[in-house]
């Protein structure tokens, strides 16, 4: 059985974020080995500027309330205790460089690679999630 | 039963209750039982699938007004 959970983060709503770092946090809190791989607007999730200001669906906007009812963690919260749970965040290099990004545009500790670094990476891992 | 530590996790929504457990398992010695408080519903299925995932063992659960308890010996 794999202990390895690989996933692509390749949207960037606040939504998606949620759906990233839940299961992210609660895989590495399982005791799984975990990488995420952010990609085109996945990579708004661990921007520094950017992970604090993502929006919600265009219409779903009522749901700021339902999130602050449930005590839900904020995003910038998620993105520490992910790392602090040992989640490796690999950057793509490609998305960067068109989008004019540097490794300094986002949070410390993360890691910049290509698309063959996930697949090496996510060759034997059980299950690969794609967000 | 001798309960060595306790968490309070009411009021926390997935995926919080289970990323406290965990680190608070990591405090405590292999053996020793860790009561948690949840109030979180999605928890009844999650701390099983999460106690089978490191090996550790609910030795009993209960719930009360409103208020799910957990009672996890450390593998």
């Amino acid at each position: 059985m794999s202990n390895k959970v690989a996933i692509i983060a390749a949207n960037g709503g606040l939504f998606d974020a949620y759906k990233v770092f839940n299961i992210a946090t609660a895989a590495a809190a399982s005791e799984k080995e975990v990488e995420i791989f952010f990609t085109f607007e996945g990579l708004n999730l661990i921007h520094k500027q950017g992970m604090h200001a993502l929006d919600m669906p265009a219409g779903k906007e009522h749901f700021a309330e339902g999130f602050a009812k449930a005590q839900v963690p904020t995003v910038p919260q998620l993105v520490e205790m992910a790392q602090e749970l040992g989640v490796k965040f690999v950057a793509c290099q490609m998305t960067m460089d068109v989008m004019g990004l540097t490794k300094e545009d986002f949070v410390d500790g993360i890691e910049v690679g290509g698309a063959v670094t996930f697949l090496e990476y996510a060759k034997d891992a059980a299950p690969t999630l794609t967000f | 039963m001798n309960i060595t530590q306790t968490l309070d996790a009411k009021g926390l929504a997935c995926p919080m209750p289970i990323v406290r457990t965990k680190k608070a398992i990591d405090t405590i010695n292999s053996g020793e039982v860790l009561e948690v408080l949840v109030t979180d519903k999605g928890a009844l299925n999650d701390f099983t699938a999460w106690a089978k995932a490191g090996g550790h063992t609910i030795l009993e659960q209960k719930e009360e007004a409103g208020v799910l308890y957990f009672y996890i010996q450390k593998a």
